[in-house]
């Protein structure tokens, strides 16, 4: 393994979290077994005891985890600078065999990690702590995850061979692409844009007639369409290239970083859109999904429209 | 109405050792009722009132009041629980010697966020009920112990609270304090708050208005009459 300072905090962060996990992992097996809100038995009172200093651990790991995913993101931007070949985050991510699984994992441990958040803000609400049980049974299931994909992580950057020669990020992103990503670039982009804004369309209708299940779900189905509309079509316009359709290269410096106002504008708008259908008191949770989810089809739309307004033609 | 049911309640010292404050005891307390927790230091009086106050949670058992379960809120709840219920008054007053009598007695109701005009209205009411008014913007630091106590008391009362809990809150007074201390007990009493004292000072013993008193020794209820 290669060490720079970047990969070796993510390692060092990694062990101090996946240590004090492992100890909320313990106590929340405990917990998940034993929990009975009825008794007043000295088990029962040690457990409330350690429900909240496990609760504690898991909240400080999981609001870390998410500046940490930035910053796993930023790593890899910067490690393109060492591995020949690569122009952004997107070469070393398919430098190794784990690269894209590993961030699939990222962001789905993200919205586990947020879920678990709002369940524990829930369950904190009430006297009677009604989702203890569940949150500590949501957090053995996020724990064997989570554990996995420190685990991956540990592989990836140890599989990382500073010799070899990666793909740049315009070749991965293109219909010659040997991987899955080809196929999305057999639709035409506009109907990749039709549906992306058919799908916003939905998530304000089901907000106006509150049907928070199909709320959920066209939330779920907006973080599909929305990263494939930003390869295949927002993307271009970002960068002023027909050609180009890295979703990691806007990240960097040269397009004022707005990759991250992008991910942590769809991320806090489909996250807040994913929960609302689980939890009762959702108008809050809407609210936000909607701002945010409509903030990034501003940001995102912004693009093409002003290049057609300086330009007068569109790629 | 106040209940413990079956509380023990043990301090760990070390993972080997434990002192037993409370063994097994249950209680009850009607609304209004003055009740006199009496026994010698180290008997289990002071745990009583911190586990009414929810200021600690049992071994085992629980505490109930007024059908809410004490022993099982969160700190958060608790916190909620003892600013809208409980007044408590503690044999060193436990005051901020450097804030005024005012700043002192308004403490409780800060996290309520209340009107200004409000707030002054019912300061000035309890300050002259307990005597202080003339005294509200000295420092605590600066006044004798039967004034500090009055202030202390004062602050218990703000909020209007059901319950009044005092631990040996005439420890620090002479015998003149100490029957002023008895008579605004009276009043209290005959505005239907629930008492309960901790104390081992005689001079409460045959009062009138006690309605029961309880004989702790060694974390036992040894006579309750």
């Amino acid at each position: 393994m290669f060490l720079t300072p970047e990969i070796l905090t993510l390692q060092i962060v990694n062990f101090i979290f996946f240590s004090f996990a492992t100890i909320a992992f313990f106590l929340s097996t405990k917990i998940f077994l034993k929990w009975d809100s009825t008794s007043s038995t000295q088990q029962q009172y040690k457990l409330e005891k350690q429900s909240y200093l496990a609760s504690i651990i898991i909240k400080y790991i999981l609001l870390f985890k998410i500046p940490l995913f930035i910053f796993f993101i930023f790593t890899l931007d910067k490690l393109s600078n060492i591995i020949t070949g690569a122009m952004c985050a997107a070469g070393i991510v398919d430098a190794t065999d784990y690269g894209s699984f590993l961030v699939i994992i990222k962001v789905i441990n993200l919205y586990l990690f947020g879920f678990w958040l709002i369940l524990h803000a829930k369950d904190i609400e009430k006297e009677t702590l009604p989702y203890t049980k569940y949150k500590f049974g949501l957090f053995l299931f996020i724990y064997i995850i989570f554990t996995f994909e420190i685990f991956i992580e540990l592989i990836m950057f140890n599989a990382i061979d500073i010799q070899q020669i990666v793909l740049c990020c315009g070749t991965l992103f293109s219909a010659s692409s040997t991987s899955f990503i080809s196929l999305i670039f057999d639709i035409n982009p506009l109907i990749v844009i039709s549906i992306f804004y058919l799908n916003f369309f939905f998530i304000v209708l089901f907000k106006i007639l509150n049907q928070k299940e199909l709320f959920a779900l066209s939330n779920l189905l907006f973080i599909l369409t929305s990263i494939v509309s930003l390869i295949v079509f927002f993307g271009t316009y970002i960068y002023e290239l027909p050609t180009h359709h890295c979703p990691f290269c806007f990240l960097q410096k040269e397009y004022n970083y707005i990759g991250y106002a992008i991910y942590i504008l769809l991320f806090i708008g489909t996250f807040n859109g994913i929960v609302s259908g689980f939890i009762k008191n959702n108008h809050k949770s809407m609210k936000n999904s909607l701002l945010f989810n409509f903030l990034y089809l501003l940001v995102v739309s912004a693009y093409p429209l002003i290049y057609f307004l300086n330009n007068g033609v569109w790629l | 109405m106040i209940e413990l049911q079956n509380i023990t309640k043990n301090y760990n010292i070390s993972n080997a050792e434990s002192i037993l404050a409370l063994n097994n005891i249950s209680l009850t307390f009607k609304e209004g009722e003055l009740i006199i927790l009496k026994g010698a230091s180290g008997s289990g009086k002071s745990t009583i009132l911190s586990l009414i106050a929810g200021l600690q949670k049992p071994t085992s058992g629980e505490v109930i009041v007024d059908k809410k379960r004490i022993s099982k809120l969160t700190d958060d709840f608790s916190s909620l629980y003892r600013r809208e219920n409980i007044g408590f008054v503690f044999q060193k007053y436990n005051l901020i010697p450097n804030l005024s009598v005012k700043e002192n007695i308004i403490l409780p109701l800060i996290p309520n966020n209340i009107d200004e005009n409000l707030l002054q209205t019912k300061l000035n009411k309890i300050m002259e009920k307990f005597n202080i008014e003339h005294k509200e913007n000295i420092l605590v630091k600066n006044l004798s112990g039967g004034e500090q106590q009055r202030v202390a008391i004062a602050r218990a009362h703000i909020n209007n609270p059901k319950i009044i809990l005092a631990d040996e809150p005439t420890a620090n007074l002479d015998k003149v304090l100490s029957e002023n201390f008895i008579s605004i007990l009276r009043e209290l009493k005959n505005s239907n708050k629930t008492i309960i004292i901790a104390t081992h000072d005689p001079i409460f013993f045959n009062l009138d208005i006690v309605d029961k008193t309880i004989n702790i020794q060694n974390g036992q209820i040894l006579l309750c009459s």
